[in-house]
């Protein structure tokens, strides 16, 4: 089956989504998916009281990125679950979500089926009485020693202190490990030269100054949050590629790179 | 109206190419390997159809075109082929890391074979690295297969350098020529290389046929094992039907390459130009110039490829996505990450494609809707930024 072959259902749903958009003083936010993966849902719920005094959903919202059958699935699940008991709804299963849509593609019934988690995610977050998550805009220290392969590849790709000659890295793929307001700043003079910079950072949020936070948001530099530097891998002595730790999803994954830079290396 | 922009997937095959092709489906139906007069008209055609496909690639002998089944055969044959014929000499295959995926797959069905397949990789405009495709070179090294162009983002290759590089070391180099082989004339007499893979269907011909050159004096094994047909390299009874249409198509092709080309790229350049100015925060994926004439690669933040062609579908544009949300193993395209990108950046790609029949309200009824698709997509989006959407008009 390909993967657009939708149902009706499926298509209504994405092409007019219901509930879309945030309530800014919900009561519980549901986060789950990696953007990397490519389906990325936010639920937002509002508790209210019935007749009979039980904890209902008011009022739901949800923001997705994602293919068509995650924006129908969310669409759907905040449409099954407003008004319901709180008890209710967090019986909501994935199975139940794919079934009111008339059925899912084969393939897309795992990846894309993450509205009901993210449902059951707003309302443990509502029920722990969790914080709201809260940005954390310092970096975490920069521990080079837990890095492979840099002492391999220094002066092949490896810089260490910012380099004398920007030319040397024109048009490269960079990364560049957040080691504080200098590395920051480099960053963005790096985008004067090339079009591929990835600033790589443990925190959860972009880092930085205020000023600074503003400066990266608007530039070409991308950002890769809550995230670790494993190993740097290359052949014929040149760094290729790049090993990430994904802290939020516990995965790793591989980047293609030219060049990483480490400006805080005490290894 | 409809507006397809996706010819890198599929041609429809030109009315003129249809035309030629009729009387050999029940009139002149014969084998070529008959003894009798039928027989004759089919053998007569079919080398009649061998010279046009020479003709397009400017092949001095109509006898170096292997006609095949289409690009993949071409493909499994110019690799596992020559990778079996030069076992004694070496193992050692080098391909690139933005191949296309039958190249990509039979490295892989090599590499189980007990063959060693190097990966040259790319730079951020998906061009080879010649110094390290060098550098990869050894003495056990049989084989270097790049394509012309990248059959997604659409960079060129530096062709005539590999092949000069291949020629020094004694090389054998194939190239799969199936990306550009509508848009960029290929002269086999002026670059020196070995192999090449054609398809019929992306000049505009049916499709279940395709062509190998094979250079005079350039051995490999057959896989195709049977009757003897294509001097024992291709076994099978022709389809000489298709080889007529791939024919017809070729000899068309090779009249109009350099016109169509370069109407192609001021449609294509109007195109780029409309989606980037008219949609903030888009980008051009591939090289700004280094390209297919008929090639536009885009990525879009915060938004995702198959949502996009969903939408775009609602408004009867075709186009393609490397998001792997599309893809039958959920994996992004495997060009875009070599390149360096990220993975959501992957995420938000579209390709759009131009070919014979691309008409100028096609190109602009593409940069009328997409502005808005995107924004409702982004709008849905978690990864949009709040001051991003306060300002997007």
């Amino acid at each position: 089956m390909k993967s657009t072959s939708y149902s009706e259902k499926v298509l209504d749903h994405f092409r007019n989504p219901r509930n879309v958009g945030e309530i800014e003083d919900a009561d519980g936010v549901g986060k789950v998916g990696n953007p990397v993966c490519g389906d990325l849902m936010w639920i937002y719920i509002k508790v209210g009281k019935n007749d009979k005094g039980e904890e209902i959903i008011d009022d739901i919202k949800f923001k997705t990125f994602g293919c068509g059958s995650a924006v129908s699935t969310s669409s759907m699940v905040t449409e099954m679950a407003k008004g319901m008991t709180l008890d209710k709804a967090y019986e909501i299963t994935r199975k139940d979500v794919a079934e009111e849509l008339d059925g899912l593609p084969p393939i897309k019934m795992h990846c894309s089926n993450l509205a009901a988690d993210a449902l059951k995610a707003a309302i443990d977050n509502y029920r722990t009485g969790a914080e709201p998550e809260v940005e954390i805009t310092t970096s975490c220290q920069l521990d080079t020693q837990l890095i492979l392969g840099v002492e391999k590849f220094v002066g092949k790709g490896v810089y260490k202190e910012i380099p004398t000659n920007l030319e040397d890295l024109k048009d490269k793929r960079i990364l560049i490990l957040d080691a504080g307001d200098e590395s920051l700043e480099f960053a963005l003079k790096l985008t004067e030269v090339t079009n591929r910079v990835i600033l790589l950072t443990s925190a959860k949020s972009i880092p930085g100054s205020v000023e600074l936070r503003m400066k990266l948001k608007q530039s070409e530099v991308k950002i890769l949050q809550q995230s670790d530097l494993l190993e740097i891998i290359g052949q014929l002595d040149e760094v290729e590629k790049v090993l990430i730790h994904d802290n939020d999803e516990d995965e790793n994954y591989e980047l293609t790179v030219d060049a990483v830079i480490l400006l805080d290396y005490r290894g | 109206m409809s507006v397809y922009l996706d010819y890198q997937a599929a041609k429809p095959v030109d009315e003129r190419v249809v035309k030629e092709m009729l009387p050999y489906f029940n009139k002149d139906f014969a084998n070529p390997a008959s003894l009798h007069g039928h027989g004759d008209v089919a053998t007569e055609i079919l080398s009649q159809s061998r010279k046009k496909v020479a003709d397009f690639i400017n092949a001095p002998d109509a006898e170096d075109i292997l006609f095949t089944s289409g690009a993949t055969e071409s493909n499994n044959m110019a690799l596992i082929g020559s990778a079996l014929k030069n076992k004694r000499k070496g193992d050692h295959i080098i391909i690139s890391e933005i191949e296309h995926i039958s190249i990509l797959n039979i490295g892989k069905y090599l590499e189980q074979q007990g063959f060693a397949v190097s990966r040259v990789p790319v730079d951020q405009y998906g061009i080879i690295k010649l110094d390290i495709l060098k550098k990869l070179i050894t003495d056990k090294t049989t084989l270097i297969s790049i394509s012309t162009a990248s059959n997604e983002v659409g960079s060129l290759q530096p062709i005539k350098e590999i092949a000069q590089i291949a020629n020094e070391k004694k090389i054998l180099f194939h190239t799969d020529a199936v990306a550009s082989e509508a848009v960029i004339p290929i002269d086999v007499q002026k670059i020196p290389i070995d192999l090449i893979t054609f398809s019929s269907n992306d000049i505009y011909g049916p499709r279940g046929v395709g062509a190998l050159y094979l250079k005079k004096g350039v051995r490999i094994n057959p896989i195709m094992i049977g009757g003897g047909q294509e001097k024992g390299m291709r076994s099978g009874s022709e389809n000489i039907t298709g080889i007529v249409g791939f024919a017809k198509a070729a000899e068309i092709m090779k009249s109009v390459i350099n016109e169509e080309a370069s109407s192609l790229k001021k449609l294509r350049d109007k195109l780029i130009s409309g989606v980037l100015e008219t949609i903030p925060k888009s980008h051009l994926n591939g090289h700004p110039e280094k390209r297919l004439p008929n090639n536009a690669h885009f990525r879009f933040d915060y938004i995702e490829g198959e949502s996009l062609i969903l939408s775009l579908r609602d408004e009867n544009v075709s186009g393609a996505t490397g998001s792997a949300c599309s893809s039958k193993t959920l994996e992004a395209s495997h060009t875009l990450l070599a390149m360096g990108l990220l993975h959501e950046e992957a995420h938000g790609s579209l390709l759009f494609s131009l070919g014979r029949f691309t008409k100028e309200s096609d190109i602009d009824r593409a940069i009328g809707v997409l502005p808005g698709v995107v924004k409702r997509l982004r709008k849905l989006s978690p990864l949009t930024p709040p001051e991003f959407l306060k300002e997007y008009k």
